[in-house]
């Protein structure tokens, strides 16, 4: 399958990005928009097709689905589960777990409307929990987010290694549009180096063993645990921000938008470049850890407008702010419910930061 | 090359499956494709509607906002008719659409497709159906003419296109479909669509 | 202490290859202490050791890989069972089990009791069922008989407002699935005309534990409820609560076998 275009829709293409990262254990709870990734996974279990795939499960809730993740992971496994709004809010308990006790998962959240049931269409506005943690306690996921289907398909794989590198959850933040959107993609080489496991809960060894908790009694204990957390997290942030560009060299306004939102932009930056409007955008690919150095080289361009496209009533807006900590104008547009901004709406709001 | 695509219609007119072969055709030729179905309650019994865009260069946005070509299937999906282009190509079935011609900087082509689906005749496999099910057929065949896409090898082209979705037992319909394929592009061509090009 | 990240470690034995070396921190007169030392046993006898995986959630448990010396993951409260599905699914060859309290596997964890049972997943569950939440300071747990005072109950466990005592055994052993689903009454109990003390529960308990051990490397779903005490938050003597459990407890929550799939073969 390996190399030719396929035409698959966001989510089938995340679930078989999955497969050929060598996934091995998927448990998950359905629920629309993104119940097509367990969908395809279970018709692909028990196939031959991907022989590393042991384990299929539709759990009874998502707490005992991440639950299970976590079982998976603790001993090496590559484990994922997906889910929607609703049902992320329900294995924040897990995530919260994985992150204290050092597992990699991988956790895919096609973002719908909300708060409450909400409803099925797009929205991005499980960006504040997802990049702050989203659980108790103070700890962060990778947060990965992709704009096409042939990013669907990619990020599996580099969530993988993301999370085995760093022992750490991730998270895909898709949102319901880009799971629905079919086109083409070509599944990428996925390299065969299997990860460090030598951690994992798989028996003792002579008076060796694995102990794999979170729990520190002693406050001096629970203290060097959390710095050691947040010295790897300060790790991840120097490392491991992604980020893409667009006609941003000499953009007097940047816009900074990612997923379905980066897409429109890219429409926007074409169709006002057209015009010889400098305009760029900025696509931040790692929600967490926010970008920062790319906001840092364009404030050193001389950037001084940023907009910033959502569909919320504006979060990442604020890790934008923080970035640029008052050195520029950041300006907000946001499209909630499920709605979609149109071309003409962002090239008029950026273009009235051009002036 | 580029083009943006509004395909409109109801439930059960095979509006989705016409979009997705559409894409498909331009994904075997190498080009970049993305399909969005609608969202919501619509989809149910109600409207459907799906946007194609099909590119050589990688695409931007997959939201159709002015289409190159609309195909309206039903005569609620006229309503989109005002984001059409000035020069688009609105494709109607006329079976069901009798009022199309409401612009003139539009190039309107009226397609009684269930007409046409109905009297292709039987085929061996699916002997005793009722034929007008291929409509969404007729009307891909009048899409892909509409838009110089239907050179010599057409057939074996839509061919492939069918015989990757339609799978398992309906396989059988595929002689159907390309017929309804043809026969959409060979109206349109008697039409003069392509001579007005 | 437990070291952070689950590094690879090194324990100080104890009196077995499967025992630490750390004292525990139950209370006197508490059953935890025998069922680890009953659990240590087992594995020992067994062989199991490089193959088990000790899943600890919340309850007086939890520390419990501080005195098993085996591999071990924590639960979130209630998912024990669910961490060791997935563990099991994704390694077959390794044999999980789980140290559960009454409100860890009948109150916040009962769905994923329940579907573990349901499934049948291969895997042991040895429950603790001492009638109150030991660990957090003897609040009502499922299993509080009526009338009984707790830190939440202060008038005494309330039939009309709570409901009556959940029967966690009966409750795995309706579902068709489970192989082995045994209760043992595990309190020394004071003979009625001696100063003696009968400590058949603990002889019950071992042959027990390592049946719901081989149950497990057969395929099975184990199921070992052990009636306990907590002297402690039952706010009684050690004596007292042997008493109270042999009174109250034991017509609450009779001994049996309620399944057994894979007969003992020998006792």
């Amino acid at each position: 399958m390996s190399g030719d275009r396929e035409f698959l829709k966001g989510n089938e293409a995340l679930a078989y990005g999955a497969l050929h990262a060598g996934l091995n254990a998927f448990y998950g709870y359905p629920i629309t928009p993104s119940s097509e990734i367990p969908e395809t996974l279970a018709t692909e279990f028990g196939q031959g097709n991907f022989p590393e795939f042991r384990s299929f499960l539709q759990a009874a809730s998502e707490l005992e689905a991440i639950n299970m993740v976590n079982g998976s992971a603790a001993t090496g496994a590559k484990t994922m589960t997906a889910t929607s709004g609703p049902g992320f809010s329900l294995k924040q308990e897990g995530i919260s777990y994985a992150a204290g006790i050092g597992l990699p998962i991988l956790v895919v959240n096609v973002n719908r409307a909300g708060p409450g049931l909400g409803n099925l269409g797009p929205e991005q506005s499980d960006y504040f929990q997802a990049t702050r943690g989203g659980g108790h306690g103070g700890y962060r996921a990778i947060v990965l987010a992709p704009d096409s289907v042939q990013e669907m398909a990619a990020f599996p794989s580099l969530g993988f290694s993301l999370a085995f590198r760093y022992r750490t959850p991730v998270v895909i933040l898709a949102d319901a549009f880009l799971g629905q959107l079919k086109e083409d993609l070509v599944f990428p080489e996925v390299s065969t180096s299997s990860f460090d496991t030598s951690w994992a809960a798989t028996g003792a060894r002579g008076n060796q063993r694995h102990v794999l908790a979170s729990l520190h009694l002693e406050l001096d204990d629970q203290s060097l645990a959390t710095h050691k957390l947040h010295a790897k997290y300060a790790e991840i942030a120097r490392q491991e921000q992604r980020y893409e560009e667009l006609e941003s060299d000499d953009a007097r306004v940047v816009i900074v938008a990612y997923g379905i939102c980066a897409r429109l932009a890219r429409r926007a930056v074409r169709s006002l470049r057209a015009r010889s409007v400098p305009v760029g955008l900025f696509r931040p690919i790692t929600l967490s850890p926010f970008p920062n150095q790319g906001i840092e080289k364009l404030i050193g361009q001389g950037v001084r407008n940023f907009l910033v496209v959502e569909l919320n009533m504006g979060q990442m807006v604020q890790d934008v702010r923080l970035a640029v900590n008052g050195r520029a104008q950041v300006s907000s547009l946001g499209q909630v419910g499920g709605l979609i901004p149109g071309t003409e709406e962002l090239v008029r709001a950026a273009e009235a930061m051009v002036g | 090359m580029k083009a943006e695509v509004i395909v409109a219609g109801h439930g059960g007119q095979g509006v989705l499956e016409l979009a997705n072969w559409l894409a498909y055709f331009h994904l075997r030729r190498g080009r970049h494709v993305a399909y969005t179905p609608s969202y919501g309650p619509e989809t149910r019994g109600g409207k459907v509607k799906c946007y194609v865009v099909v590119s050589d260069e990688t695409i931007d946005s997959p939201i159709v906002e002015a289409p190159d070509l609309l195909i309206v299937m039903n005569i609620p999906s006229m309503d989109y008719l005002p984001l059409l282009k000035p020069g688009g190509n609105l494709l109607v079935n006329s079976s069901l659409v009798k009022d199309a011609r409401r612009r003139t900087d539009v190039t309107v082509t009226e397609i009684p497709a269930v007409e046409i689906a109905a009297g292709l005749g039987e085929f061996g496999p699916t002997k005793g159906t009722d034929t007008s099910i291929a409509a969404n057929s007729v009307m891909l065949g009048a899409a892909l003419a509409t838009t110089h896409e239907a050179p010599e090898h057409l057939a074996e082209e839509v061919e492939e296109v069918f015989r990757h979705f339609l799978t398992g037992r309906k396989s059988a319909f595929i002689p159907l479909n390309l017929h309804a394929v043809e026969a959409g592009a060979a109206f349109v061509a008697r039409a003069g669509v392509l001579a007005a090009a | 202490m437990i070291e952070n990240e689950g590094t690879l470690y090194e324990t100080k034995l104890g009196p077995l290859p499967t025992l630490t070396s750390k004292p525990t921190h139950y209370c006197a007169g508490c059953e935890h202490g025998t069922l680890t030392h009953l659990i240590a046993s087992a594995l020992q006898d067994l062989g199991v050791r490089e193959r088990a995986v000790l899943v600890n959630s919340v309850g007086c448990s939890v520390l419990a890989p501080d005195y098993l010396n085996v591999d071990a993951v924590e639960a979130p409260h209630g998912r024990a069972p669910a961490v060791m599905a997935g563990i099991k699914r994704a390694r077959p060859d390794l044999l999980v089990f789980s140290i559960q309290g009454d409100g860890d596997a009948a109150s916040i964890g009962l769905l994923e009791l329940m579907y573990a049972a349901n499934r049948g997943d291969p895997m042991t569950i040895f429950l603790v069922n001492n009638a109150t939440y030991g660990m957090t300071g003897g609040q009502m747990a499922p299993t509080t008989p009526i009338g009984m005072v707790t830190t939440t109950t202060p008038r005494g466990r309330d039939l009309a407002l709570t409901g009556p005592p959940i029967d966690a055994s009966k409750l795995v052993a309706s579902f068709e699935r489970p192989a082995y689903v045994r209760r043992v009454f595990l309190p020394v109990t004071p003979t009625p005309s001696t100063e003696f003390f009968n400590a058949r529960g603990a002889l019950e308990g071992a042959l027990a534990v390592r049946h719901a051990f081989e149950v497990q490397e057969r395929g099975g779903f184990a199921f070992v409820e052990f009636v306990s005490t907590c002297s402690v938050n039952w706010k009684m003597s050690v004596l007292d609560s042997k008493r109270y459990a042999a009174q109250v407890l034991a017509p609450l929550f009779p001994e049996g076998v309620l399944r057994d799939r894979f007969h003992m073969e020998s006792a």
